[in-house]
Formats: structure tokens, sequence, C-alpha cells
């Protein structure tokens, strides 16, 4: 019951990181961070075996997001 | 739900909104709307609605890509 | 078809709700693509709401027109601006 608690404050503390950076490229590993820690609160939460697919499906779509963003910044910033 | 999952998950809400509406630059918003993301799926999945939580998870990026595409023409 | 009265995903769900509207309507810069980015706010708070209700084929419904509304909106956007 302690693992679902520490995954908590991670999230909670990562967001807090996220707002307190300035540099949006150094916001995206917190990003990371946040995925993580909620996908691993999804698996815990409930004692039940589709609970994992649903883990799953979160984290490639988190990290599809994250990746996305963090492409398209990088792409507009070298055009000009 | 735990009171302390909750509070964890409430306060991601309030940090995301916060934040994606504070915030000037596109993508900035667009993380801030991710952090809000991840703040709603503990309550999906605690309602019960694995397969909603499913959908959804594939389903939402599509939204921020579609976003995406008319962002990088804006910047540059 | 209720159980309780408040549960906390209504209550969180109202407050998203109610602060997107309004930055939505009164957005910092008065630009197309801040208020398509604001718009998304009031959605995930509308889907909280939903939640309370336990109806799951409208939560569906919601989140595969909400990606289709975005789609049609970035569309309008470009035909607009001609980019």
């Amino acid at each position: 019951m302690i693992a679902i608690y520490v995954c908590a404050v991670i999230a909670v503390y990562a967001a807090l990181r996220v707002i307190a950076e300035r540099n949006t490229m150094r916001k995206l590993p917190f990003l990371n961070v946040i995925s993580f820690a909620v996908t691993a609160i999804i698996a815990l939460l409930l004692p039940n075996p589709i609970t994992i697919i649903a883990a799953a499906a979160y984290f490639v779509g988190s990290t599809l997001e994250s990746n996305a963003i963090a492409s398209t910044w990088a792409g507009g910033i070298k055009k000009p | 739900m735990n009171d302390i999952v909750m509070a964890a998950s409430v306060i991601l809400i309030l940090i995301g909104m916060t934040a994606a509406i504070i915030n000037r630059d596109p993508f900035d918003k667009l993380i801030s709307l991710s952090i809000l993301i991840a703040g709603v799926f503990p309550f999906i999945v605690d309602r019960g609605f694995l397969d909603v939580a499913i959908a959804t998870a594939l389903i939402a990026p599509l939204s921020t890509i579609f976003t995406l595409m008319v962002c990088r023409r804006v910047k540059e | 078809m209720t159980t309780e009265l408040y549960s906390p995903e209504f209550v969180i769900g109202l407050v998203v709700l109610i602060v997107g509207t309004i930055s939505v309507a009164f957005p910092r810069d008065k630009d197309y693509l801040t208020r398509l980015i604001n718009l998304e706010i009031p959605g995930w708070g509308l889907l909280l709401v939903m939640l309370h209700y336990n109806e799951a084929l409208a939560l569906f419904t919601f989140a595969a027109m909400s990606v289709l509304s975005t789609y049609i909106f970035v569309r309008i956007m470009q035909k607009k601006e001609g980019i």
C-alpha cells in the first residue's frame, strides 16, 4: 500500500517542477515522470487483471504525445 | 480511492488547469494540458470504466497532434 | 441512478468546466490557437461531470466527438489563415 503513496507524491513533485521550470525543453522530462507515476497509479489502483491493459494504453498514448510535442518544438526552431 | 491518491489527482488537475490558462506559449499550454489529462485518468479508472480508460488514453493524443499541426506553422 | 449527491469528480469537474469556459471566452491573447487550446480544458471538465452519472456509452461518444471537432477546427483555421 506504500507504493501507490510514493507514486502520488512523485507525481505532485514532478508537476510542481514542471510549472517552476522556465525553459520549454526542460519541462518534457518531468512530463515523462508524471506519465510514469500516473501509469503506476492506474496499475495499482484496482485489483483487476484488465487494469494492466489500461495502464499500457495510457503509457503508449502519453509517450506518443510527449514525443510529438518534442519533435514539433525541435523542428519549429531550426526552420527559420 | 484513497484520500492521498485522490488529493494528488485533484492537485494535478488544478495545477494543469491554472498553468494552461496562465502560460502564453502554445507548447507550454500543451504540456500543461497533458498534466490535466494525467490528473483525470485515476478518476476514470476508480469508477471501474476500464474500457473507457483504454479508448480515451488512445484517442486523447490525437487531439494534441491535430493541434500541433497548426502550432508548427504559426511558429515559423 | 446516482448513488451519492456530491462525488469528488462532480465538484472538481464543475470547477474545471466553469473556469475553462471563462478562459475560452476571455483569453489573454485574442488568437485562434489560444482559444482552441483553451477549448480542451472545459472538454475534460465536462468528461469529469459526465463520469458522475455512470454512463459508459456517453463517455465513448464524447471522447470521439471531441477529437473530431478538434480536427474540424484545425482544418477551418488552416483554410482561414491560408497556411
